[in-house]
C-alpha cells in the first residue's frame, strides 16, 4: 500500500488532495512541523528533510511536483494528468509548475509569519514583497481563469486536472497571506474545486492546523 | 507545430532562464532571445503579462504558443525534441529520479531566491534579517549536501548519463557559490566544472554575458545574530 508522509497544512497536503481523487488504497504517516523532520530516520526517506515524502510499489519518492506527476501518470485512470503529445500537455506542466512558484512565496512568508518567533527577527519589507508578488500570482490565475471568449471553470480547457489540485491547494494557504477580493473568477473558481470531497477530506483537524490565525497581514516597520 | 519551429525565449540575464538557454543549446534548436531586465519592470506591462501571466521569465514563444515556468519547459522541450533523448519518459526506469531532480532544483532555487532578495535587491542592509538569512543559508547548505550524497560517483544526476534534470541546475550552481563555499562538496565542484565544460553550456554562458547582479564574490551570513536561531531550524 502506498504511505503518505504528511505535516497538516503543507505541501503534502497537495498530494494528500491528489491520493484522495484517485482513490486506491493509501495510509497516511503524520509529523508536527518541528524537527522530527530532521531525524536520521525521517533522512533516509527525504534528504532535505522536506514532506512530503512517498513510499510506492518500493520506491521511496520525494518533491510534491515530482510526485504529483508520478502519481499522474501511474493512474491514468483518475484523468488527473495530460500525457505528452495531448493537446494540453503544455498547460498542464505549465500550471503544476506554477503551484510552486506560488508555494515558494508561501514558504517565506510562513517564515516570517510564523517560524520566526520573535518580532526583532522578522523582517517587514519581506512580509511586504512576498505578499505582493503572491497577490500577482493570484492575479495570473485570475487572468488564466477570465479568457476572452468563455471564462474556464477549471485552469485547462479540458477540464479538471491535477493542476486544479496542486493550484487549489497553494490558494488555500495564500488566503492566509492574501485576500481574494478582487478576484472573482479565482474565488469561484476555488469555491468550485474545494466543494470536492477529495478536498474536504484532505482539511486538517482544528487542533492539527499549522496557520491558527485566519489572516496574517504584512508587517509595518517599527523603527 | 511545424518542423522547424519559431523559438523565442523571455530571459533575464543570470536567473533561472539560463536554464532553458543552456538546454536550447544542447537540442541544437534555432532560437532568438527577447531580452529582459528585472530591475527595470519591463516584464509587468500588459503586452508582457498576456504571455506570462503573473510576469516572470523565463517564457518560451514556440510558434503560436506560449510556455512559462522553467521546469515546464525543460521537460516539454526534453519530451519533445532531438527524440526525447534528453528527457526520461513516462514509465522509463529513470522516470522517478528525473521528476525528483527536475522538482529539486526547483526547491534549491526557491532558497537561493530568498538569499538574492536579502543580499542583493533589498539595497539598505537593515532591512534583510540576518535571521532569515542564517535559514536559508542552512537550508542552501542542506539542499547542496543531499545533492553531493545522491550524485556518489555518478558524472551526471542519472546514472544513464546527461539529461535535461542537469540543464535545471544551470542557474544554481551558478549562484550557490555565492552564498555558501563548495568546498565542502568535492563531488559536487566536480559534477560543476564537468558540466561547465560541456560545449553548449559555454555557448549558452557566452550568450549571456558577464554577470552583473552580484557585486561581490562571497555573501557571507552577518552577525551576530541571535542565539535562538538553531531552535528555529525545525
Amino acid at each position: 500500500m502506498m504511505r503518505l508522509h504528511h505535516v497538516p497544512q503543507s505541501r503534502s497536503m497537495r498530494i494528500l488532495w491528489l491520493l484522495n481523487e484517485i482513490g486506491a488504497p493509501f495510509e497516511v504517516v503524520s509529523y508536527p512541523f518541528d524537527k522530527t523532520l530532521r531525524s536520521a530516520e525521517f533522512l533516509t526517506l527525504s534528504p532535505a528533510g522536506r514532506v512530503p515524502a512517498l513510499e510506492i510499489e518500493g520506491e521511496r519518492m520525494f518533491e510534491s511536483g515530482a510526485i504529483a506527476e508520478y502519481l499522474c501518470e501511474r493512474f491514468p485512470e483518475a484523468g488527473l494528468g495530460r500525457a505528452p503529445g495531448s493537446p494540453d500537455r503544455m498547460a498542464w506542466l505549465t500550471w503544476l509548475h506554477f503551484a510552486e512558484t506560488v508555494t515558494q512565496h508561501l514558504a517565506a512568508l510562513t517564515q516570517q509569519h510564523l517560524a520566526l518567533r520573535e518580532p526583532a527577527q522578522r523582517s517587514p519589507i519581506v512580509t511586504q514583497l512576498e505578499a505582493a508578488r503572491l497577490g500577482k500570482c493570484l492575479a495570473a490565475i485570475e487572468r488564466r481563469l477570465s479568457t476572452p471568449v468563455e471564462n474556464r471553470d477549471h485552469l485547462l480547457t479540458s477540464g479538471f486536472s491535477a493542476c486544479d489540485v496542486a493550484v487549489g491547494q497553494a490558494v488555500y494557504i495564500a488566503r492566509h497571506f492574501h485576500r481574494l477580493d478582487g478576484f472573482p473568477e479565482l474565488s469561484a473558481w476555488y469555491a468550485r474545486i474545494t466543494a470536492r470531497p477529495a478536498f474536504q477530506a484532505s482539511l486538517p483537524a482544528p487542533e492539527a492546523r499549522l496557520y491558527t490565525r485566519d489572516f496574517y497581514p504584512p508587517l509595518e516597520e517599527t523603527a | 507545430m511545424s518542423d522547424t519551429p519559431e523559438i523565442r525565449l523571455h530571459h533575464v540575464p543570470w536567473s533561472r532562464s539560463f536554464r532553458i538557454l543552456w538546454l536550447l543549446e544542447e537540442l541544437g534548436l534555432d532560437y532568438d532571445i527577447a531580452w529582459h531586465d528585472i530591475r527595470k519592470g519591463d516584464m509587468q506591462e500588459p503586452g508582457y503579462k498576456a504571455k506570462s501571466p503573473a510576469g516572470r521569465a523565463p517564457a518560451l514563444e514556440i510558434d503560436d504558443q506560449v510556455i512559462f515556468e522553467s521546469g515546464a519547459i525543460t521537460q516539454y522541450l526534453a519530451e519533445t525534441f532531438r527524440l526525447g533523448a534528453l528527457g526520461r519518459p513516462p514509465h522509463a526506469p529513470e522516470r522517478i529520479a528525473y521528476l525528483q531532480w527536475i522538482s529539486y532544483a526547483e526547491t534549491m532555487a526557491g532558497v537561493i531566491e530568498q538569499l538574492n532578495i536579502n543580499h542583493v535587491f533589498l539595497r539598505d542592509p537593515s532591512q534583510a534579517s540576518p535571521v532569515v538569512i542564517k535559514l536559508n543559508t542552512a537550508r542552501l547548505k542542506g539542499t547542496l549536501a543531499g545533492m553531493e550524497a545522491l550524485l556518489g560517483d555518478q558524472e551526471y544526476l542519472l546514472p544513464s548519463g546527461f539529461s535535461a534534470a542537469d540543464t535545471m541546475m544551470g542557474f544554481n550552481l551558478f549562484a550557490a557559490p555565492y552564498f555558501v563555499k563548495l568546498d565542502a562538496f568535492p563531488r559536487l565542484a566536480a559534477y560543476k566544472a564537468r558540466i561547465e565544460a560541456r560545449p553548449a553550456f559555454r555557448r549558452a554562458a557566452a550568450r549571456d554575458g558577464v554577470q552583473t547582479f552580484y557585486d561581490r564574490d562571497f555573501y557571507p551570513v552577518p552577525g551576530p545574530v541571535d542565539k535562538n536561531v538553531d531552535k528555529l531550524k525545525g
